[in-house]
């Protein structure tokens, strides 16, 4: 691409973009006219009206009045508004119409972007949701996945909380070991819609779930396809539209820890209990005027502030839309903020057969945050008799007195203030993304297209530690800074013919083209150690630190993709449909002789409602859709199929201590890495009921994924560091059923539409390849994949209740009258001895509880009533565990705070499910207590959220007319106000830890509550 | 039609343009390995990322922890209860417990580099002394690597070629690892040359080669065996190359390393803006040992490990000729009475034992890898060398093995050497004609003396046979101790996981 950009042809394709089109007009015959609603008789603004054939037309002024010039009496024209029947009225002569436009309940003539194509959604053959842009911008997100939950079957979103990190997309489920992220697609760009991105920009989101719909994206589809398309303009007069909205947002329960009075009481109880004098911070020196609540002093009230302007408009050949906007979010956790600056032109221009076009968008996010700890870990765990500050912490490594665990206060946990004063890490990514595009009308229903894109993203994190500490024993550090850029780049170039044919009965189009993208990150960083500081200030320059240099710089990825891709939709009568797609690929992350591949699909549908057998009153339209076909992703690094020297390694020798430059192969490597593929069937059935006010959608999904990369977790004595390779070798399956029904009543006062979705996945694990005689599962920490069952499950000892007295404990014995736990005392934890050898070791862990939920559903309810509307959206996720880390932190006992409600264990107190509390320096019954292989800290995660709920108000349109306003609206709405849960944790919304471990919670940061209020306008 | 022409032309130039797709994209970073193993030069650089491997946590960190904590002489009373229980606790419910595996992993790590030095070099075309030296060094560090294996775990997997992924070796008894280590050691010493210098130095001799190959042969009780090695140490070639430092704590001072009483040293410098202790994720690496901060007494470092004060009973039961106190007490410790004037004068990092402890605090820390000869704090950064091997350990060997052999009487000279470089009197004098026994128990008080907290008791009580109950009485940590179990750690569950073939040690 680089060059492709030095040839002067592409500059001036480049240039044309933001030239507007050229009048081409004729003089023949004027008609006016007004656009009305049918249901009100009211006038209707901003109807698109075109002459039938052309691209001659206009759009009604606030009065629905419209005027065009057409060819002659002859020409018919066209009146089409989103969500209202199209309607085509013959001129014949007349100079004044007056047309009426009727609601459209159904949604089947509407376009749907398909890849490389749009086909009417009646067409469809595949698997493909469309997401309503207009409930996916209710709720207050930073990106668009996060926008999502809920709203469509089959994709599971798990919301990551901090400001400006992404949300967890997952599309039916997970194939992959590595790697579970969907395709995304910016207008035809492949580039990752990461909170970058506005997503008020967004006009319509498909998501492409199976093989038929998603193979045009061959090798990269595998986890399905997410296709976004940003907003035009319309032709007609210049539009401002306007809008704010502010939110605070609050963090939801969490844990309720003790204050001091309570913990030292139930500290000096637990070090009394194993016989130790209690340290003198919970005993003769205890100051009770020192209780630090530290939620308060990690957290703050949040806020999110979003703001767009947009300005759009159009003539007969050309259209533009400008669109700026701001996003900020001040987060729960002190020193965390996200914020957005972000700027969209849209342009389009037609000049004869040619048309040009361009999307781009140029954002700077800025995310802020200490860069290091993470607060939700260590809050709950730090304990209320240390202060925030103190005069008797004030050291020459700690000037500013830090409060932190001491010998008398033993807590190894953070003090959220302290980090957040002493680190900062500020990430700046200036990006621009966006493609231009020729279109040239070659022949009757033959186009040509050149596309390319770019995605360039210029980031810069600089990260400084000041001086202080901020936990016990912390060790000498120097200050220093550290300051790196790197330079993403991603160029797309496409080529494609697209037609279309109708004859008779039969109505063909297609696709064929070629596509390659190069993508690249180059990193340059540098630092030094000491800082200077003046006052308190510090001097903030990588230059002003007098300390030692740090110098680093290497590209992480660099790598190409090229492939031809074709796609053939034959419909006979309306009634019998046919897709074919196919694409072949090659990638450059693979040795030669793996790097090409074939992906092909098939899909067929029948409608059934247009045969002439077929009548039914209830049944409005019905059509039936099966497919097949075999997808692919890649999962590894640029250059993982080679072994490489690694020249890091420095030996010590000579009187000087010189570092001597050591290389050695540290990662093994398997040259044989290939593609993952999926091999994906879908059956799937659209109905219409009612004069489609009813509309069900159901589908049942079968993949099978193969050649899965599995990054062995390979023995240690292999002597590997830096990754473990990974292996095409194992294969997993996942299988469910989609289910989405939308109810609309539109005919009344009091109109609404309800809308529900639900979706299961069973992932199940067919092969994990050849990890030696008898192994079928892959262990990972505490989980383990096994053949048979989902990836990742629960491997754990399966606890048994509390011993009551040493009697319970000397007849938990084995077979062989073994005693099975012979440290346990009474008020500890009962072991299940799985293999009845007589003892609790890793040979008793078994399956307890899986992180996949059997159940997700998303509900939405949207109601109006005279100027009110209402809007509310349901989330529910059901029958999954979740592994409660911190709860096992806080429950161990050991040098944390006690969470307000345990209840220990004691003779005189034996009914309870904590165990006794005490030291567990030399009591191995109480390690025992607080292995984290147990179920103990296993939990049911199922939850239904209240994800939105929002009440609005529009304005009257004649006040609005009076402020030449055409429609203005006020809001306010709360986000995530109720969770109804049994987790103990404050959010069973967890992101977890990588794939296999997906329901570890080590303080996942809790989804906030947002109150929020806003308006929007438009003149 | 001509329009069209010129778009369709148009098309295809812009198609043509498109085309030239170049799908062999070269690493910048890295070089394959297929351009490497081709000269003296990538020889020399083979060999030295197996001395990187000292640096990492496993080595540097966690092995000599695990020594001193398991064997009578530490504990630790670390908050962190998994750490306490684990080392010297004989408590490790948990076979993945980070800190033990992180050593199994980094001797591994090691015997992958030397494998691959040991594989690749011979088929260098170079100057065969240079590649012969190189080879031994490579020979002598994989032996010091399955030394330790074989001292820790006992029954492990023997790779001896580069690793492959799906390599799935069986367990290899302890006594087979010994003889690995033999083999090695003997193709070491046959190429090392006697000592280095200059740029060189710190890398492993010929006399490093004979001190591990008579400490390996001594743990099998091959004393017969032993006695030649050690023979080259302080009779041999070794003896004009070796000897005592006048003054015992300049064994344990940044400002005298690579004297001459070291025979195997780790070489450790500051790199003060390292990020990591990963040795190949950067080459902003550690170059020095994080053991300093993890020893260190409370308030400066994480007191991870600390002695047992029984020892420092042993210290007062003798004076030196001079009737003062053992110097040997105070370098080899931080407590109330470093300073003999007691803990109003002993200095800790800065502050006096009392101002920082009070003054009835009876704990004690070992000092030998501190840095507060020099500095206030510690850190993840220790640039003071461990010096592994030292001439001292050597002598008092060579007395046993000479005791071990019946030839209790020449074996005096040796142990007189070591106690009178501190000013004790002679043994001959104030022990004259102990038997083979007697002199054994001497022995091993001299060996506790000298070298208490450098990691060589677990060694000498599993070669002695002490390690049990019995010794609980001193350190009350073997009470949990079950003969027959706790002599080896439990091999890794992840490794037994993926490889069948392996199997747990007895007892876990």
């Amino acid at each position: 691409m680089k060059k492709i950009l030095q040839r002067p042809f592409v500059w001036l394709l480049l240039l044309l973009g933001f030239s507007t089109g050229t009048l081409w007009a004729q003089n023949t015959v004027q008609v006016s006219g007004t656009v009305v609603e049918k249901a009100t008789g009211e006038p209707f603004p901003g109807v698109t009206v075109l002459e039938k054939g052309t691209s001659n037309g206009t759009v009604t002024d606030i009065d629905g009045n419209f005027s065009l010039e057409v060819a002659g009496n002859e020409s018919i024209l066209s009146v089409s508004f989103i969500g209202f029947v199209s309607t085509e009225i013959p001129v014949l002569g007349r100079s004044s119409i007056t047309i009426e436009l009727e609601e459209d309940l159904s949604d089947l003539e509407e376009f749907v972007v398909i890849g490389y194509q749009t086909i009417k959604k009646k067409d469809l053959t595949g698997a493909t949701s469309v997401v309503n842009t207009d409930k996916s911008s209710r709720v207050t997100a930073a990106s668009l996945g996060e926008s999502l939950q809920g709203l469509a079957p089959g994709v599971s979103i798990r919301n990551g909380g901090a400001p400006g990190q992404p949300a967890q997309v997952e599309i039916r489920g997970i194939a992959s070991f590595i790697n579970s992220n969907p395709l995304y697609v910016i207008d035809g760009m492949i580039a990752d819609a990461n909170p970058t991105i506005n997503t008020n920009d967004i006009e319509s989101i498909q998501i492409l779930k199976d093989a038929s719909a998603a193979a045009i994206y061959g090798s990269r589809a595998a986890n399905g396809v997410i296709i976004i398309t940003t907003k035009q303009g319309v032709e007609g007069d210049a539009r401002v539209s306007v809008s704010a909205k502010y939110g605070v947002q609050q963090l939801p329960p969490t844990f309720d820890m003790m204050n001091s009075s309570q913990f030292a009481e139930m500290q000096r109880r637990q070090f009394t209990n194993s016989g130790m004098t209690p340290p003198p911070s919970v005993s003769s020196q205890f100051d009770p005027s020192v209780n630090t609540n530290w939620y308060d002093v990690g957290t703050q009230l949040g806020n999110a502030q979003d703001y767009n302007v947009t300005l759009s408009g159009g003539a007969k050949n050309s259209s533009y839309l400008v669109s700026g906007s701001y996003f900020k979010n001040k987060g729960v956790l002190i020193g965390n903020d996200f914020e957005r600056m972000a700027l969209r032109i849209n342009t389009r221009s037609k000049k004869g057969r040619v048309t040009f076009g361009e999307n781009l968008v140029f954002t700077n996010s800025i995310t802020n945050a200490p860069g290091t700890g993470n607060p939700f870990y260590d809050m709950p765990q730090m304990l209320p008799v240390i202060p925030v500050r103190g005069e008797r912490y004030i050291s020459a490594a700690n000037p500013e007195g830090w409060g932190k665990g001491t010998t008398d206060a033993v807590t190894y946990a953070w003090n959220p203030a302290a980090v957040n004063a002493i680190n900062s890490y500020r990430s700046n990514f200036a990006k621009i993304v966006g493609n231009a595009y020729l279109d040239v009308d070659i022949a009757e229903g033959l186009v040509y297209r050149f596309n390319a894109g770019a995605e360039l993203s210029f980031d810069h994190n600089k990260r400084m530690r000041r001086s202080g500490e901020w936990h016990f024993n912390q060790p000498a550090a120097p200050t220093s800074i550290i300051e790196d850029r790197s330079l993403f780049s991603s160029f797309l170039l496409e080529h494609t013919l697209n037609y279309t044919k109708t004859f008779g009965k039969h109505s063909i189009n297609g696709v064929v083209g070629y596509s390659q993208q190069r993508t690249k990150i180059d990193i340059l960083s540098a630092g030094r150690t000491d800082l200077q500081s003046f006052d308190g200030r510090y001097l903030n320059t990588v230059s002003s630190a007098t300390g030692d240099p740090i110098a680093d710089g290497f590209i992480p990825q660099n790598y190409a993709i090229s492939g031809f891709l074709g796609r053939a939709n034959y419909t006979y009568d309306e009634r019998f449909l046919l897709t074919l797609t196919g694409r072949y690929d090659a990638d450059s992350r693979f040795a030669s002789e793996n790097r090409a591949r074939f992906f092909p699909s098939i899909a067929g549908a029948w409608r059934l409602s247009e045969e002439s057998f077929f009548s039914s009153s209830l049944i409005s339209d019905m059509k039936l859709r099966a497919s097949y076909g075999e997808l692919g992703i890649v999962t590894v690094g640029s250059w993982d199929y080679l072994g490489f020297l690694n020249s890091n390694p420095r030996a010590i020798f000579g009187p000087d201590q010189a570092a001597f430059v050591g290389a050695t192969q540290a990662r093994l490597a398997n040259p044989n890495l290939g593609w993952e593929r999926r091999i994906s069937q879908n059956i799937g059935a659209d109905i219409g009921l009612f004069d489609d006010a009813l509309t069900i959608s159901a589908e049942y999904y079968n993949s099978l994924s193969q050649d899965v990369l599995v990054n062995l977790p390979i023995a240690w004595y292999l002597g590997n560091l830096g990754g473990e390779p990974a292996v095409n070798a194992a294969s997993i399956r996942n299988t469910g059923v989609e289910l989405a029904a939308t109810y609309r009543n539109i005919n009344r006062a009091f109109k609404w539409d309800v809308s529900a979705n639900m979706t299961t996945i069973r992932n199940r694990v067919e092969d994990v390849g050849n990890l030696g005689e008898g192994i079928d599962y892959i262990q990972t920490g505490i989980t383990r994949t096994q053949i048979g069952r989902s990836l990742g499950e629960w491997f754990v000892l399966q606890t048994d209740g509390i011993f009551q007295s040493q009697e319970e404990v000397n007849v938990h014995v084995n077979s062989n009258g073994q005693l099975i736990q012979p440290f346990a005392q009474p008020g500890d934890i009962r072991f299940v001895d799985q293999n009845g050898d007589g003892e609790i070791n890793q040979e008793d862990r078994t399956f307890v509880g899986s992180p996949w939920p059997t159940l997700q559903t998303g509900a939405q309810f949207n109601a109006s009533y005279g100027n009110f509307t209402f809007n509310m959206q349901w989330v529910g996720v059901f029958g999954y565990t979740i592994l409660n880390g911190v709860r096992r932190e806080l429950d161990s006992y050991q040098n944390t705070n006690f969470r307000a409600g345990i209840n220990p264990w004691t003779p005189e107190n034996p009914n309870t499910s904590d165990p006794r509390i005490g030291v567990s320096v030399g009591d191995p019954a109480l390690i025992d207590n607080a292995r984290i292989e147990s179920d103990r800290w296993l939990e049911d995660g199922s939850y239904l959220r209240l994800r939105n709920l929002e009440i609005g108000y529009n304005f009257n349109s004649a006040l609005l007319q009076q402020w030449k306003v055409s429609n203005a609206r006020v809001f306010a709405s709360g986000q995530n106000l109720f969770t109804f849960t049994k987790y103990s944790g404050p959010d069973p919304d967890v992101t977890g830890n990588g794939i296999l471990e997906r329901g570890l919670d080590n303080g996942n940061w809790p989804v906030p509550r947002i109150y929020s209020l806003g308006f929007q306008f438009e003149f | 039609m001509k329009r069209l022409a010129k778009y369709i032309c148009l098309g295809l130039l812009v198609t043509a343009m498109g085309c030239e797709m170049d799908l062999d994209i070269p690493n910048p970073n890295q070089p394959t390995m297929e351009v490497f193993w081709q000269n003296a030069q990538d020889a020399e650089q083979g060999v030295n990322a197996i001395y990187s491997s000292f640096a990492r946590p496993g080595l540097s960190r966690w092995m000599p922890m695990i020594y001193i904590t398991r064997s009578d002489e530490g504990y630790s009373g670390s908050p962190w209860s998994d750490l306490a229980n684990a080392m010297g606790g004989f408590i490790q419910p948990d076979y993945n417990f980070g800190p033990v595996i992180d050593v199994w992993v980094d001797c591994y790590v090691g015997i992958f580099r030397a494998n691959q030095v040991i594989a690749n070099v011979p088929g260098i075309d170079m100057d065969a002394q240079l590649k012969n030296r190189l080879l031994g060094e490579a020979h002598f560090l994989r032996a010091y690597f399955y030394y330790n294996l074989a001292l820790l775990w006992g029954n492990v997997p023997l790779m001896l070629d580069p690793s492959t992924p799906t390599d799935l070796p069986p367990t290899s008894t302890q006594t087979e690892v010994w003889s690995q280590v033999e083999e090695d050691l003997a193709f070491a010493a046959a190429n090392l040359p006697n000592s280095f210098s200059g740029p060189d130095l710190g890398r492993v001799t010929r006399g490093a080669a004979n001190a591990l190959l008579a400490k390996t042969l001594m743990q099998q009780r091959k004393f017969s065996e032993a006695l030649q090695p050690l023979e080259w140490l302080v009779n041999g070639d070794g003896a004009g190359i070796y000897g005592l430092v006048d003054n015992y704590r300049d064994n344990f001072l940044i400002t005298s390393e690579n004297n001459r009483e070291s025979i195997f040293e780790w070489q450790f410098v500051i790199n003060a803006t390292e990020t990591t202790d990963n040795d190949v994720a950067t080459p902003n690496h550690n170059y020095g040992t994080s053991i300093s901060q993890f020893l260190a007494p409370p308030g400066i470092g994480w007191a991870d490990a600390e002695a047992r004060t029984w020892v420092i009973g042993e210290f007062m039961k003798e004076s030196t000729v001079a009737g003062e106190r053992d110097p040997r007490l105070a370098a080899s410790y931080i407590f109330a009475d470093t300073d003999e004037r007691g803990a109003e004068f002993t200095m800790v990092y800065g502050q006096t034992f009392a101002q920082r402890y009070g003054m009835d605090n009876n704990r004690a820390f070992f000092r030998k890898f501190l840095n507060d000869h020099w500095r206030d704090e510690e850190g993840y950064r220790s640039p003071n060398n461990y010096r592994i091997i030292r001439y001292a350990d050597v002598l008092l060997m060579y007395a046993e093995v000479l005791n071990e052999l019946g030839r209790t009487a020449e074996a005096y000279p040796y142990v007189d050497q070591v106690r009178e470089r501190v000013g004790l009197p002679a043994l001959s004098q104030v022990r004259p004609g102990l038997s083979a026994g007697q002199f054994l128990q001497q022995l091993k008080h001299e060996r506790l003396l000298e070298l208490s907290g450098e990691g060589h008791r677990w060694a000498d009580l599993a070669r002695w046979g002490d390690l049990g109950p019995g010794i609980a009485d001193r350190d009350p940590g073997f009470n949990n101790f079950e003969v027959g179990r706790h002599e080896f750690l439990p091999i890794p569950q992840r490794d037994l996981d993926i490889n069948r073939n392996l199997v747990q040690n007895p007892g876990w």
